[in-house]
């Protein structure tokens, strides 16, 4: 592979921007992903009470503020040693199953539904939500609202609020709930998991039962044979709270398995002078480029890569699901790209029957959901799976709680790798020698919406979104074709 | 309703909040005007302004040229960003466009966007730039006068909140 050499000062910088670099023969030779990269979060957070970094954090991001919520308020509780009483954990494990049911709705029916309700070459105009609603009908578009919305609903009961929740302290959460409100969010879990076995019906009927749609799935064109990461509970479950951060190789065969304190060991980011953004790989294997393959760092931290280092699900129709899907495939790990989308499913299904198990189980209106920290604070890791990924929070402080240092990896970097990767090989079918076949924005973007990129700051923009914009260059970094999608 | 935009983080990013902040010490004590600070767009800034009968949306528009502008904006505004790409989320048009095919009625029956031009930074301030932080004050005597306005014209009940969606 040539090298491409980018002067410094040209740092690849933009939203949603995609730039593919071709070598002489005019063929792509790379490709990579950008998300805006925040500046300065770290000095912003030196010098403030620990406490705040729960509700800054959650800030970051306008699309997951619940997952840096509680993988903040998890590094609290590791920084002042103390430990949550059972009421407190599950609410919060609560809290984040609703969250994850908001956020895998929102992607099958409003970002990935439509590539394959409409199909892939489905003209734009009809290849988003109103044209999925158009076609399945307002009845099912009125259900995914409500689905949404009542999850969302639940995550207020807990967190005060249906956006940035301000419920995580160190030690626990901020109020009970009364018996009310569980019968409540009780009845809301029941409808939550009819929805998700109903979107997993629609998700057979439309793309299992579509022989075109099964062959882009299983196709060697939408794959990255990479490391996959995610975290699991004791019998090897996945589990979006809590547990331990579990690594497979390319072939699923275990790497290492430790617990987030412990991420230094095992994850480390590499520069590039190009990018501001990092690329994390897994330590012991080492940075060998965008490249897949057991002797290679890239990582994975996806729904899929989830499903690929556990054993099963935790819940009983997830499992089925989950059984299915690999049955389905034919191997373990599968690393098909676009099957995320249905590894997303299982773990809307988990989610909801988690939901379910959480707010039947009484304990959580016990009124003991705080322990107060006596400790010294000092150093404190927490971590959860994001819908998108593994998310860490690394903090440490002075003997007065004041921050002193912030470490965070959020799941789209962790992805960074694999998604340029995916990227990559999407383009190198519509690009030959020089030329650029049409429908390439299109695959690209089936290739990355899989993951669910995260855009941060971008999210409150009353447009909602940033413009997708392709770069096409030569080796000697001279603009060949700029595709822009407004 | 009175609806701000924006990270109350990220420097300029802030204006819409800084907006609402200074009208709700302005303007205080009236049962029948609401505001709100958000950090949300496309399905859950729609589902955050259903149920209210006159919404004003104050949000920043990245404009490096002219910070500090002010700018109205319409939701017809927006149409031509119905069908427009988005990787992770949906945006403001379709989001509109899709609760009314649902037609449940609550739909506020005006929206009025209010932007000011800013210079994106990505980097992490709780400070608006002077030429920002002079057009929030402008921008929130302008919008205080709309109120006062739609106050005198057809009373208070014209913007009462009927919104019952909240579970608690």
């Amino acid at each position: 592979m040539k090298t491409v050499t980018i002067n410094p000062v040209t740092r690849l910088e933009g939203h949603g921007k995609i730039s593919i670099f071709l070598n002489d023969e005019g063929n792509v030779e790379n490709a990579y992903f950008q998300v805006p990269e925040l500046r300065g979060f770290e000095k912003f957070c030196e010098g403030r009470p620990v406490e705040e970094m729960p509700d800054i954090t959650s800030r970051i991001c306008g699309v997951c503020p619940e997952a840096h919520h509680i993988a903040s308020t998890k590094a609290l509780d590791a920084l002042f040693h103390v430990e949550p009483p059972p009421a407190a954990k599950k609410l919060r494990e609560l809290l984040y199953s609703a969250f994850f049911i908001a956020d895998h709705i929102t992607h099958f029916y409003i970002l990935a539904g439509p590539d394959f309700v409409m199909g892939p070459s489905a003209p734009k105009a009809e290849r988003n939500i109103l044209g999925v609603i158009g076609k399945v009908g307002l009845e099912v578009g009125s259900s995914v609202i409500k689905h949404r919305s009542d999850a969302l609903d639940v995550i207020a009961t807990i967190g005060g609020k249906r956006i940035h929740p301000s419920c995580g302290v160190p030690g626990g959460v901020s109020k009970p709930i009364t018996e009310d409100e569980r019968i409540k969010i009780e009845s809301i879990a029941k409808s939550e998991v009819e929805f998700a076995k109903f979107t997993m019906k629609l998700f057979d009927d439309i793309v299992l039962k579509n022989k075109d749609y099964v062959n882009l799935i299983t196709s060697d064109k939408f794959a990255t044979d990479t490391y996959c990461m995610g975290t699991v509970d004791e019998e090897d479950h996945v589990n979006f709270y809590d547990g331990k951060i579990k690594v497979v190789d390319p072939q699923g065969r275990e790497f290492a398995k430790f617990p987030a304190a412990d991420y230094q060991q095992y994850v480390s980011e590499h520069v590039e002078p190009w990018t501001y953004l990092k690329f994390p790989y897994l330590k012991k294997i080492g940075w060998r480029g965008l490249v897949g393959g057991k002797d290679s760092g890239v990582y994975k931290a996806t729904p899929l890569a989830r499903l690929n280092v556990a054993e099963g699900m935790a819940t009983p129709i997830a499992q089925a699901e989950y059984k299915r899907l690999y049955e389905t495939l034919g191997q373990k790990p599968v690393h098909s790209t676009l099957a995320t989308h249905w590894a997303r499913l299982v773990e809307l299904v988990y989610a909801s029957e988690r939901l379910l198990q959480l707010s039947q189980d009484k304990e959580i209106t016990n009124p003991n959901v705080r322990n107060i920290p006596t400790q010294t604070p000092d150093e404190g890791v927490g971590a959860v799976e994001a819908p998108r990924g593994t998310l860490f929070h690394h903090y440490k402080t002075d003997a007065k709680g004041m921050v002193k240092g912030v470490n965070l990896i959020v799941a789209t970097t962790n992805n960074h790798a694999a998604i340029s990767m995916s990227i990559k090989q999407a383009a190198d079918g519509f690009i030959k020698k020089g030329d650029v076949s049409d429908g390439i924005m299109n695959m690209v973007e089936m290739a990355f919406r899989a993951y669910d990129p995260c855009y941060a700051c971008a999210t409150h923009t009353l447009p909602g979104q940033m413009p997708l914009d392709i770069k096409i260059y030569d080796k000697k970094m001279g603009l060949l074709h700029n595709i822009r999608r407004p | 309703m009175l609806v701000g935009l924006g990270n109350p983080i990220m420097g300029d990013d802030a204006v819409g909040i800084c907006v609402v902040r200074i009208l709700k010490e302005k303007i205080k004590g009236r049962a029948d005007l609401e505001f709100k600070e958000l950090s949300v767009g496309g399905v859950g800034l729609v589902e955050e302004i259903l149920g209210y009968e006159q919404v004003f949306i104050i949000d920043s528009i990245a404009s490096a040229e002219t910070p500090g502008k002010i700018r109205e904006f319409s939701p017809q505004d927006f149409k031509d960003t119905e069908y427009a790409s988005s990787p992770h989320s949906t945006n403001f048009a379709t989001a509109l466009e899709l609760y009314k095919k649902f037609n449940t009625g609550t739909i506020p029956r005006m929206i009025r966007i209010f932007t000011v031009d800013i210079n994106p930074e990505f980097s992490f301030r709780e400070a608006l730039s002077p030429p920002v932080q002079r057009a929030a004050f402008e921008l929130a005597e302008l919008v205080g006068n709309e109120i006062e306005q739609i106050r005198n014209q057809v009373g208070p009940s014209a913007t009462s909140n009927t919104n019952t969606s909240s579970l608690a």
